[in-house]
């Protein structure tokens, strides 16, 4: 039960101002968002099952969500074809601000 | 202590019992006890992923499906049910399970012995509030998408009632059922790093070869505030730290684990809440460095802590803890010293020094009193502070050398990082008592005087040489240390200068991330998992599972 986290990306479409602000503010708990609509999140299993259930609570069956996991690989060369500034790395496991 | 007790059993008699317990204490009877009666919930991605399931059965839903709470004095059960159905004049109610349903011999689908419970419990309860007779319960496994019959008769009625008497039982009795031989039982629940079963299986017998249920990081971030004069607020659900002169920043609040503010920086009463809500430590160091305070939100119920009153009133108990923590703290320093007559530089002094304090701690388990204890720690402390400048190495300067410890206040520079080191120390071990849920204010070897908790100053003793002695002496081995830039000295006192100070806070917490090989567990944790699993080992102590605590010593 070691707890290792992943990198997701998370994208959805939610034809409602209404939910659509919910869910955005939910998500920004969870991680940071890349562009419009599209969020970076690193969640271990639970805190993603978690994710999911409570955008499920927010989300009408019109809505679209997706999911990606993304390999350590994938992430590691993601900077490596993209335009610089795209894709920063992980953050430090403590910050001095 | 006994009125609490009585009044505590009182209210239990009358308040009923929830479904979903039974349906734990049929999985382990530590596990209801734990959850029921210690109030602890650890939610794991099974767990989400069931409610995930019920709100999207709702979203679907049609009218013949209802919902509904149910109460029965009479049979003394509470519980909502998933959902009721009508089929030919019969009540009928459903229960929705995530997984797949157990297969017997001829591979049919089959109930789980506490799903079945659990059902019957229901179909009963509906039985009892309605007035009417209920011929079985349904339950439907999703992943294999089949529906299980359970039909209730009296030997199911029965077995009903005798779980509601068992677990009645439970929930007064002060003892914590030990942990349950199925062990992959125990790999599946959620509550595991919790109840620490490996760790209880092993306090019994010390062969047992432990599979790793302890999860291996929390990889929360610790947010340390240097800068004076920053404010931090919550934005939606987001921590906002705000600079003087600085753009505004925005941590997601799920990602921080620890907010460590430094000197006068101010944090909002909305932020307060927030953390307290997510579980995030909130600790107060002054601008000199000194450990001021946690913010203390009360986790976990009474009755551990009622259990650490009684065990740490009882002065043997004590002494035997104590007895336990001043040898873990000696051999620490004494091999710390050791691994320096490793290199080519061995004096005699550090041999002296290490031959001596082999002999004090010989003495240790022979003592009679908490006073004599104290004594023999003394005579440690005194040995090891004058040897260890002999592990400074010669190359550098003389201003970072140091000859004896002090503080309050500091005079040398070396003695300035020391007390620095110790303060974050003290605040982590804090963030970890607070986190399982024990009394700070009492503990067994420090007797009360300052404002700092005698609990958390015992438990720091165990961590003081790996974690900041080791970073303090490597640091100005390898010559990190500016003598002027990183201090100010004022008058005869020393102490870290604002550069200094985040020089040092880097170099601690990077610390805490390298991981270690607990001695007796047998795996490797990193320095900050190893506070929370001492805490509970600790706390083991006096539940009838001991044996395992302060044995992280370095070799």
């Amino acid at each position: 039960m070691g707890e290792s986290q992943n990198c997701y990306l998370i994208c959805y479409d939610i034809r409602d101002p209404k939910r659509w602000r919910k869910a955005y503010n939910l998500l920004q708990g969870y991680g940071e968002r890349m562009q419009y609509s599209i969020f970076r999140s690193w969640l271990t299993m639970r805190s993603r099952e978690k994710l999911r259930w409570e955008l499920e609570k927010i989300l009408a069956p019109e809505d679209s969500l997706l999911l990606i996991r993304l390999s350590n690989q994938c992430v590691n060369s993601i900077p490596a074809y993209n335009r610089p500034g795209a894709w920063s790395n992980q953050d430090e496991p403590y910050r001095i601000v | 202590m006994q009125a609490l007790e009585l009044s505590r059993a009182t209210e239990v008699q009358v308040s009923t019992i929830r479904v979903s317990a039974l349906h734990a204490l049929a999985y382990c009877p530590r596990l209801f006890y734990l959850e029921e009666v210690e109030e602890l919930y650890t939610q794991d991605a099974a767990v989400f992923a069931g409610r995930r399931l019920h709100t999207q059965l709702e979203k679907q839903e049609d009218e013949e499906w209802e919902e509904l709470f149910l109460e029965s004095e009479e049979l003394g059960l509470r519980g909502r049910l998933d959902a009721l159905r009508t089929r030919d004049g019969q009540t009928i109610p459903y229960e929705h399970k995530r997984g797949r349903a157990h297969r017997d011999e001829n591979n049919q689908p089959q109930a789980w012995e506490s799903d079945r419970l659990q059902i019957l419990a229901y179909a009963y309860l509906l039985e009892s509030a309605h007035g009417i007779t209920v011929q079985e319960g349904r339950i439907r496994y999703h992943a294999d998408n089949v529906v299980v019959h359970v039909l209730l008769d009296e030997a199911g009625r029965l077995k009903v009632k005798q779980a509601i008497q068992q677990a009645r039982i439970l929930r007064q009795s002060t003892y914590r059922p030990p942990v349950i031989d199925n062990e992959r039982l125990c790999a599946r629940c959620s509550l595991a790093p919790v109840c620490l079963p490996e760790e209880a299986r092993l306090a019994h017998n010390r062969e047992w070869q432990p599979i790793r249920l302890f999860p291996e990081d929390d990889e929360r971030q610790v947010i340390h505030i240097l800068e004076p004069g920053t404010s931090v607020g919550r934005t939606g659900e987001q921590i906002k730290i705000t600079r003087r002169n600085q753009p505004v920043e925005t941590v997601p609040a799920r990602q921080i684990g620890q907010l460590v503010l430094h000197s006068f920086s101010q944090i909002s009463t909305q932020a307060l809440h927030f953390c307290a809500a997510q579980g995030i430590g909130v600790h107060f160091i002054s601008g000199g460095g000194r450990y001021l305070g946690s913010f203390d939100t009360r986790q976990g119920s009474i009755q551990r802590r009622i259990r650490q009153y009684a065990a740490l009133s009882n002065p043997d108990a004590c002494l035997e803890l104590a007895r336990k923590l001043v040898i873990c703290r000696g051999q620490g320093q004494r091999k710390f010293l050791m691994r320096g007559t490793r290199s080519k530089a061995k004096t005699e002094k550090l041999e002296k020094a290490i031959a001596q304090m082999k002999a004090v701690l010989k003495q240790v388990p022979q003592a009679k009193s908490l006073e004599s204890l104290l004594g023999y720690e003394g005579n440690l402390a005194a040995l090891y502070f004058s040897a260890l400048p002999d592990l400074i190495s010669p190359e550098v300067p003389k201003e970072l050398h140091f000859a004896g410890r002090n503080r309050r206040p500091p005079l040398d520079r070396f003695n300035a990082m020391l007390s620095f080191g110790y303060a974050l120390l003290l605040k982590d071990v804090m963030n970890a008592i607070l986190t399982v849920g024990l009394e700070p204010a009492l503990g067994f070897y420090h007797q009360p005087r300052s404002q700092a908790a005698p609990l958390a100053l015992d438990l720091l003793e165990i961590f003081r040489v790996p974690l900041v002695d080791m970073t303090v002496m490597a640091a100005v081995n390898r010559g990190q240390w500016d003598a002027k830039a990183d201090f100010e000295i004022r008058g005869k006192q020393v102490w870290l200068s604002e550069l200094g100070r985040r020089k040092f806070v880097e170099l601690y917490e990077s610390r805490k991330q390298e991981s270690w090989k607990h001695p007796v567990t047998g795996y490797s944790l990193t320095y900050r998992r190893l506070f929370e699993l001492e805490v509970r080992l600790l706390e083991k102590e006096w539940s009838g599972e001991g044996g395992l605590f302060g044995q992280l010593i370095l070799r």
